[in-house]
């Protein structure tokens, strides 16, 4: 990544576009991210230089780095039980999670919108549990309405659900979906951006309103459709404080909310192996980088950009 | 799911739909507001009823609970604290909004060598876990004398590095037809004025959103101001709150739930009072073809 | 400026990444600046704890300012957990401040790493005279005095008292042992209906005690295992089975362990005592208004104690403070000032320093005092601790609760789980 960005500084000199007003708008283009590459330089592209690099080390936080070659990632995949645990929690956290929070934050937008009345109310009070975050306090509440002899279980005879292995992680996904506010918020911005008159068109073509659904709102919000699912599915992925609170940073019971994010806090923090954690990072960041490569893909067939519309 | 309908139906005396609707978002809303009224609730119990009682309502009010919150912070004036929050917030809005707002109108609407890669790595930058980043974006600041300064706090926004607003805005920026700064180009704007002038007021609901995660984000995100702030007067109120109170020593249950409502209180008035906006925007929305 | 800070030598943890960043700030220099204002000497002194602990922290530190005029001291705490994470990265980052509390299980880790000043240094700054050699010993790494207690605790068998005499069973005796302790759990399980105890599997403290009963250690002195797969199976299997009888916690209530006594079982009603450290025990009181009893840990059959007093928390130096004697001032009035004594009391636990323990002994009131009577009743009577735990230990403490949960919820045999937890701690352990 590093060859990529350095040519991309140099290249434009080297050999220039021959149409001038191409180079123009080239030029503007650099003007526009000026602020972001020099962030990514400085702040975001070294940073992760320097991780990658220390995941072939058994860098420890506090002595120097030693080189290990390729040991922390044969000890991750063939000796390490427990990362392969982490492993099956997050797939089944993130095949939970995401279709629930993203159905629950596009139905309540849906809805939202055709409200005349209390619009404000209702947005508000959807949002208020977003407010919150997971911290330590939310996660006791949790932990009081899941609990055995809690709300839950004294509703349906369910007994507890954050201390059975089989069940906790049902009850960390609840807690995610429970806070759909800020895909909801970007939905609401999304249909705020579809012009009225294509509705009014429609109306008066006599289409019907689930007609109206698919061949305007479905395409016309598929950017932001798109964007709420590659950036939900990559938090879930890198799921961690909603598990951290909830079971107290062990992410027990029995290991069963181990997620990814939080073993490798655990080694990295907890167990000083900060050359492992690199590690387990840079495994992650190639796995979300794969799911998100096909995501894009796929977009290409139901994705409607109107800057491209009429390509 | 046929829920969409467009905001011209003509009024009905009775619109059992509608009626169910409400009554439907008010159900759920009972569901989704029964934690917030625990936690509220508990805020006001006396120790031994915060976890063994199932009650919602506390047998007896206990406001000393509030009082010790306080307690914690009473080294540094909670007007100080408050200042500091909103510095450190506002800061990160105006940061975030500017500086995301530029590269993503770069990503969305103009052509320029390396785009696809560029924006794959801006992507990518926000699937590493940030614990793998923390030291050496530490070192980093440390480096540069940044350190118990608001500095890392502030800068990262105004450098466009949470990609995931910059995402955001390319989105709705690619959502808008390419005509309109042909039309501009015609009237002779280049894409300076085209971005001021025609695409930023037509995301608007994206900026507002921006601006409302930005502020409320960056308000409880204890973490990168427990590591970077070091001196208590330059704390911010969540940092002092929550970083106060220490579970291994005493029972301190209640003063936490206390605690949490306390710091909770100034992102709720700053929701209530920045949601209009986004009814604004709604408003302003049309775009003329 | 005169003393102003310049960082002219790397740390070596640091230096590779550093050295890596610098190739891009080549010209930064690492300033922070906060060494001196207006001619004074400025250290950065940091520590975990409640606002009472702060309040009275600050307290002490003020009077230390006001009799070194020359000395100004920034203080900033937090809660343990952001504490340890906080000071984590500032170590990593070479940042760490000049003096900084720490626990037990940080000092080889910090030590080893070139965090932590050897007192050596500073021979004449601080005085230890009055301190328990033993107890001193704890902060040594390879007879290095990198850390310096600054109070002590042990462990206790605490207990619901109103609950634990109506049952009826025979109350816990000094000396008593681990089957004698085991019997009482059954007779309190079948007299009360509730298990007797927390199960004590899960903690590694605990078997510490058990361990330290049978002549052995967790660890030995060139910081290896000090304890078989056979000696861990034989615990895991002494507790599972009380267990399964009922007469401890059940695994979904053990589970819901998280440091906080609120979240124990004892602390939500479900059993009638706990295994715990004598301090922290306060937090009961709050959720058992009839009032809990400090009892002394079980011995082993021939009557040898496991339990021992071990130091709650040390006080340290940075390697890189650029002043060491006014640190080591620092930490001298706070652990030797009689002044600073009366203020802190025992906000951090019973003082070290002895005559000072004497002498805010009859001010000491509530649970204070229950803490300071039932150490008194121990005193002279338990062996040496040991030293303090070598750096894989933090990790390994979290493996063991893991490891056992695989027992609890009947996942795996004791033998097993004791046989995973020998193979990671000797790779934890590896040098």
């Amino acid at each position: 990544m590093t060859t990529t960005q350095t040519k991309a500084a140099v290249r434009p000199q080297a050999d220039v576009p021959k149409k001038p007003v191409r180079r123009r708008r080239e030029g503007a283009a650099w003007v526009f991210l000026s602020p972001w590459v020099l962030g990514a330089c400085v702040l975001t592209l070294l940073p992760m230089a320097v991780s990658l690099y220390l995941s072939f080390t058994d860098y420890d936080l506090f002595n120097a780095p030693n080189w290990v070659g390729l040991r922390n990632y044969t000890q991750m995949f063939t000796e390490d039980p427990r990362y392969w645990r982490s492993v099956g929690a997050t797939l089944t956290y993130v095949v939970i999670a995401v279709p629930l929070q993203l159905g629950l934050a596009l139905a309540v937008a849906l809805a939202l919108k055709t409200m005349r009345r209390g619009r404000a109310f209702y947005r508000s009070a959807f949002y208020a549990p977003s407010l919150l975050g997971a911290s330590m306090s939310i996660a006791l509440v949790w932990r009081a309405i899941f609990n055995d002899g809690g709300t839950v279980d004294n509703l349906f005879g369910t007994g507890g659900w954050v201390n059975k292995p089989g069940w906790a992680l049902f009850a960390v996904a609840l807690l995610t979906v429970w806070q759909f506010g800020a895909p909801m918020v970007i939905f609401l911005a999304g249909l705020q951006q579809i012009p009225g008159e294509l509705y009014e068109a429609a109306e008066v073509d006599g289409a019907s309103r689930w007609r109206q659904f698919l061949s305007i709102t479905v395409p016309m919000l598929s950017p932001v459709i798109f964007f709420n699912l590659v950036l939900q599915t990559i938090q879930a992925f890198q799921v961690f404080t909603p598990a951290f609170a909830v079971s107290a940073g062990k992410g027990g019971p029995a290991d069963s909310t181990l997620f990814y994010t939080l073993y490798l806090y655990d080694r990295g923090f907890v167990a000083s192996h900060m050359g492992y954690a690199s590690a387990m990072a840079w495994v992650l960041l190639i796995a979300i980088g794969a799911v998100t490569a096909v995501l894009f893909r796929t977009s290409r067939s139901w994705v409607f950009y109107a800057s491209e519309g009429d390509r | 799911m046929t829920t969409t309908t467009s905001t011209t139906v003509a009024r009905k005396p009775l619109d059992w739909r509608r009626l169910a609707l409400h009554a439907g978002c008010l159900a759920a809303l009972l569901v989704m507001l029964y934690p917030l009224a625990w936690l509220l609730a508990t805020s006001l119990k006396p120790a031994n009823e915060v976890i063994a009682s199932l009650n919602l309502l506390p047998g007896k009010l206990e406001w000393s609970n509030y009082k010790t919150a306080l307690d914690g912070v009473n080294d540094v004036s909670v007007t100080r604290l408050l200042t500091n929050s909103l510095l450190i917030a506002g800061g990160a809005v105006v940061g975030n909004v500017i500086s995301c707002s530029l590269a993503a109108y770069a990503f969305a609407r103009l052509r320029f060598r390396f785009r696809g890669p560029l924006f794959a790595f801006m992507i990518a930058t926000i699937m590493l876990p940030h614990h793998a980043v923390l030291i050496p974006q530490y070192i980093i600041f440390n480096q540069l004398g940044m350190v118990n300064t608001y500095w890392p706090l502030i800068l990262p926004k105004f450098l466009a590095t949470e990609a995931f607003f910059v995402f955001l805005i390319v989105q709705f920026m690619r959502g808008l037809p390419r005509e309109l700064e042909e039309a501009a180009r015609i009237d002779g704007c280049g894409p300076f004025r085209s971005f001021f002038s025609v695409i930023l007021p037509l995301t608007r609901p994206a900026l507002i959103t921006t601006a409302i995660f930005t502020f409320i984000w960056t308000w409880n995100d204890f973490f990168t101001q427990l590591i970077y702030l070091f001196s208590p007067e330059k704390f911010t109120l969540t940092l002092a709150l929550r970083s106060f109170v220490d579970a291994s020593s005493t029972s301190a249950f209640g003063p936490m739930f206390a605690m949490s409502v306390i710091a909770l209180l100034p992102i709720v008035l700053f929701f209530l009072a920045f949601q209009r906006f986004l009814v604004e925007g709604m408003a302003n929305s049309g775009i003329k073809g | 400026m005169p003393g102003s800070r310049t960082r002219t030598s790397f740390r070596p943890r640091a230096a590779a990444t550093a050295l890596a960043l610098c190739v891009v700030l080549a010209g930064c220099s690492g300033g922070d600046g906060s060494s001196s204002a207006g001619g004074k000497v400025v250290l950065r002194y940091t520590w975990w704890g409640n606002p009472d602990r702060a309040a009275r922290t600050q307290e002490a530190v003020d009077l230390f300012e006001k009799k070194n005029p020359g000395i100004e001291v920034q203080t900033s705490f937090s809660g343990y957990d952001a504490y340890k994470q906080k000071l984590a990265t500032q170590a990593a980052g070479g940042d760490a401040p000049d003096v900084m509390q720490l626990d037990y299980r940080m000092i080889d880790q910090y030590a080893s790493g070139g965090v932590l000043m050897d007192f050596a240094e500073q021979p004449d700054a601080l005085d230890t005279g009055e301190f328990d050699a033993g107890l001193l010993a704890t902060g040594r790494v390879d007879g290095k005095q990198y850390a310096i207690p600054q109070a002590r605790g042990t462990e206790t068998v605490v207990y619901d008292t109103k609950r634990w005499k109506a049952s009826g069973v025979e109350p816990p005796r000094e000396g008593w042992t681990w089957s004698q302790w085991a019997d009482a759990m059954r007779e309190l399980a079948k007299k009360t209906g509730k298990p007797g105890a927390t199960d004590p599997g899960q903690s590694e403290d605990a078997f510490e005690v058990w361990l330290r009963g049978q002549g052995k250690a967790l660890y030995t002195k060139d910081r290896e295992l000090g304890f078989t797969a056979d000696d861990l199976a034989r615990w895991w299997t002494f507790t599972d089975k009380l267990r399964r009888e009922g007469a401890v916690s059940s695994a979904e209530q053990t589970t819901q362990i998280d440091g906080t006594v609120e979240n124990t079982p004892l602390g939500r009603g479900y059993t009638i005592s706990d295994t715990n450290w004598d301090a922290p025990s306060s937090g009961f009181l709050a959720l058992i208004p009839d009032g809990v009893t400090l009892a002394p840990m079980p011995s082993g059959e021939d009557g040898t104690p496991g339990q021992y007093f071990k130091p709650s928390m040390f006080m340290g130096v940075s390697a890189d403070t650029t002043h060491p004697k006014e640190s080591v001032r620092l930490i001298d009035f706070m652990l030797n000032d009689a002044e600073a004594a009366k203020i802190l009391g025992a906000t951090r636990g019973i003082p070290v320093n002895e005559t000072l323990r004497d002498a805010i002994a009859p001010e000491l009131k509530d649970f204070d005092k229950t803490v300071y009577d039932f150490q008194a009743s121990l005193d002279g009577k338990l062996n040496a601790p040991p030293q303090a735990p070598p750096s894989g230990d933090s990790a390994l403490q979290t493996t063991f609760q893991r490891d056992y949960d695989q027992v609890s919820y009947e996942r795996i045999s004791p033998r097993e789980a004791a046989e995973n937890f020998i193979t990671e701690a000797k790779a934890e352990l590896r040098p």
